[in-house]
């Protein structure tokens, strides 16, 4: 899909490192279009996740914003990024959400808010002066970060990031696996551990 | 080639292992033999270690093709040794527990042994990034051990509080450790220590890393106030599994906090007193001793009680790892010896518990116990002389193990921490001897239910070997003494 969207000139292709100004072959407006167009979804997207009181609308807000955002790090030549973004949040995360509704019932509300107006604005408040506190603490203390000087042409594109993943990475990668291996082997044995027990169980009763 | 793969033999034997007990456990009709294949690849592992130790682990060509990624020193390999001894300990009672209790399902052992490598793996990390991976792999198989009773809601109850607040405090470590990549540009603890050293602690950034590195670390060791998951948790599980949690993934876990805490913020700022972690340490210390202690004296479950007492242990620990700070090689190796003493101990004490029950007639309350050391003193002597090696009785491991981490703190020049520790260690002292009064000076009541023992050659061979390593440990820690400087010296200074 990635390169069909290469191939439509919709997205920016990789960055030449001879030319590193121009964001799309069509002049700086269509990157910005393409990042307002995004940028705006996203929001959307957002805002419909935590507005709606529908379960369902929620979810697919979601989906509409992380996907979004998936276009997002095309445009940043983050293609991998991009692909793991649509791939593990719109493909896996998203559906797991849908399947908690589904088993809930998408008719399913939670009870109205008792909280009183103050604690829920009180709450609010808080927070947001937090965030403010911390911020202008981080402005106040950094140091300028410094831009990353010149990636090579090729910087997050998935042939880059594979050749990383099996050489220099070779050895967490491996280990990886091991972690993926007692997650299945340890779903099975919690999964499967109640059929037996509780078979046991009725077996006694009898 | 070859000899790198002989550096690295402990986590290849031990992950061979569990894949291939794996496949004989699906492929295979006999379920005996998966508890003695299973402690076998253990103590295997634990020999490998011993090998490329006596070889000489610097000796050898290469060494360095895993870092950074993985360390493989002296540290590593006392590590690699010490979790495969408590994992393999765990296996041999497993091998009585699990038939006894009808949980005797394969997966227990490939998940123990899946564990245990992630907790070598945390042990030998030299990079965040497989530190978290190990941490991950070890956390997930035991949360699932936890998780192994499914038909009892009381394991559930605390395999979930364990998950849910695991995984938190899994996610603050990575937070702090994505700050700490924000402020130095590195994932290697060796490159985050040298921008460390360069006065980087100061930055507001480096601190926060610091802060919610500390607390994801306490977690994981089960210090108060991160404590509360510990005592559902262990009750919750098999008590193999519980002994297993106690030894192996608290012994990984203090293995990250020296690694990260010497290596990466050991530097002279950042382990002073004035400006940098010892002393949010101690405060842990103290009340982890404290609060752990008290709470365990109330405890009316043996099995809570000792999930009180490690954590009581933990604190004991901390006043080790606070002493770091003046003497990094001899207090850490202080740390190394009573986490081995430890986990003999520990280890002896679960497995004593487990041969004093059986199905129907489980040794869970002090009330079980009343009057076992006169009906089956055969079962209840062991766990009397384990109690008392916890309790840092001479000549017992225990002893020795308090001592010289109380040693190291008095010429750190911690007088009032080691006092502390010291009126704990008597208030510890209680309720150890509480579970010998009720074997040998309480008779149950009329009618009440009592333990009644197990037989289980599994289990009594775990004990002979806990108890040949508590008398070994406390009548001749000269030798023992020796392999933890070796491997606390990495740390230099």
């Amino acid at each position: 899909m990635l390169n069909l969207l290469l191939l439509l000139d919709i997205v920016p292709g990789p960055a030449n490192a001879a030319t590193p100004v121009p964001e799309t072959p069509q002049g700086p407006w269509m990157g910005f279009a393409y990042f307002g167009f995004c940028a705006v979804l996203a929001v959307v997207g957002a805002i419909a996740t935590v507005a709606s009181p529908n379960p369902i609308r929620g979810a697919m807000g979601l989906l509409l914003m992380i996907i979004s955002i998936a276009g997002l790090f095309l445009a940043l030549h983050a293609q991998f990024i991009a692909a793991i973004q649509v791939i593990v949040y719109a493909g896996a995360i998203v559906v797991l959400f849908l399947f908690v509704i589904m088993l809930l019932g998408s008719d399913a509300q939670t009870p109205s808010d008792q909280r009183g107006r103050i604690p829920r604005f009180g709450a609010a408040a808080l927070f947001a002066g937090l965030g403010l506190a911390a911020l202008t603490l981080l402005g106040r203390t950094m140091a300028k970060p410094k831009l990353p000087g010149d990636v090579g042409s090729d910087f997050g594109s998935i042939d880059s990031i594979g050749k990383v993943l099996f050489t220099d990475m070779l050895v967490p990668f491996e280990i990886s696996s091991a972690l993926l291996i007692v997650a299945v082997v340890g779903a099975i044995a919690v999964a499967r551990g109640k059929h037996g027990e509780l078979a046991e169980k009725g077996a006694l009763n009898k | 080639m070859l000899l790198q793969a002989f550096a690295i033999s402990p986590l290849l034997m031990v992950g061979i292992g569990a894949m291939l007990l794996m496949m004989a456990e699906a492929f295979s009709k006999v379920r005996g033999g998966l508890a003695l294949g299973a402690a076998a690849v253990c103590f295997a592992g634990v020999a490998c270690a011993a090998g490329v130790w006596m070889y000489g682990v610097e000796t050898i060509p290469g060494i360095d093709a895993f870092s950074p990624w993985l360390r493989v020193d002296r540290f590593s390999l006392f590590f690699d040794a010490l979790l495969c001894l408590g994992a393999g300990l765990s296996c041999l009672m497993a091998g009585g527990y699990l038939p006894e209790h009808n949980l005797d399902r394969g997966e227990f052992y490939s998940l123990l042994l899946l564990s245990t490598f992630g907790a070598m793996i945390l042990s030998a990390a030299g990079d965040v990034l497989t530190l978290f991976l190990g941490l991950e792999t070890m956390s997930l198989g035991v949360y699932c051990l936890a998780a192994f009773r499914r038909a009892s809601a009381r394991s559930s109850e605390g395999a979930l509080k364990y998950f849910l607040l695991g995984s938190f405090a899994a996610a603050l470590l990575l937070y702090g450790f994505a700050l700490l990549y924000g402020v130095t540009g590195h994932t290697d603890l060796q490159g985050i220590g040298d921008a460390m050293a360069k006065g980087n602690i100061r930055n507001p950034m480096a601190i926060m890393g610091l802060v919610l590195i500390l607390v994801g670390l306490a977690f994981k060791v089960s210090a108060v106030p991160f404590h509360m998951w510990t005592p559902d948790a262990y009750e919750g599980a098999p008590t193999p599994a519980t002994n297993f949690m106690a030894v192996a993934v608290k012994g990984a876990a203090f293995a990250m906090m020296l690694r990260v805490l010497l290596t990466a913020f050991g530097d002279p700022r950042s382990a002073s007193w004035a400006s940098g972690w010892p002393p949010a340490l101690a405060w842990i210390a103290v009340i982890t001793m404290t609060v752990a202690n008290l709470v365990a004296g109330r405890q009316e479950s043996v099995k809570r009680m000792l999930a009180y007492s490690s954590v009581a242990h933990a604190g004991y620990i901390l006043v080790g790892m606070v002493a770091t700070m003046h003497s990094a090689t001899q207090a850490s190796a202080g740390v190394l010896f009573y986490l081995l003493t430890y986990t003999v101990s520990t280890a002896g004490a679960f497995g004593a518990l487990i041969l004093c029950g059986r199905r129907g007639a489980e040794a869970v309350t002090y009330e079980d116990l009343a009057g076992i050391g006169r009906r089956h003193p055969a079962a209840a002597l062991p766990f009397a002389f384990f109690l008392l090696s916890l309790a840092g009785v001479p000549p017992t491991a225990g002893f020795f193990g308090k001592w010289f981490v109380f040693r190291s703190a008095m010429e750190g020049g911690f007088y009032w921490l080691t006092i502390i520790a010291f009126i704990n260690s008597v208030i510890g002292a209680y309720y150890y001897l509480r579970v010998l009064v009720f074997m040998y000076m309480r008779e149950p009541a009329a009618g009440a239910p009592v333990a009644t023992p197990m037989r289980s050659g599994y289990v009594t061979a775990a004990l002979i070997l806990s108890a040949v390593l508590v008398i070994a440990l406390g009548l001749t820690p000269t030798k023992s003494l020796s392999v933890v400087f070796q491997a606390a010296a990495i740390f230099g200074g």
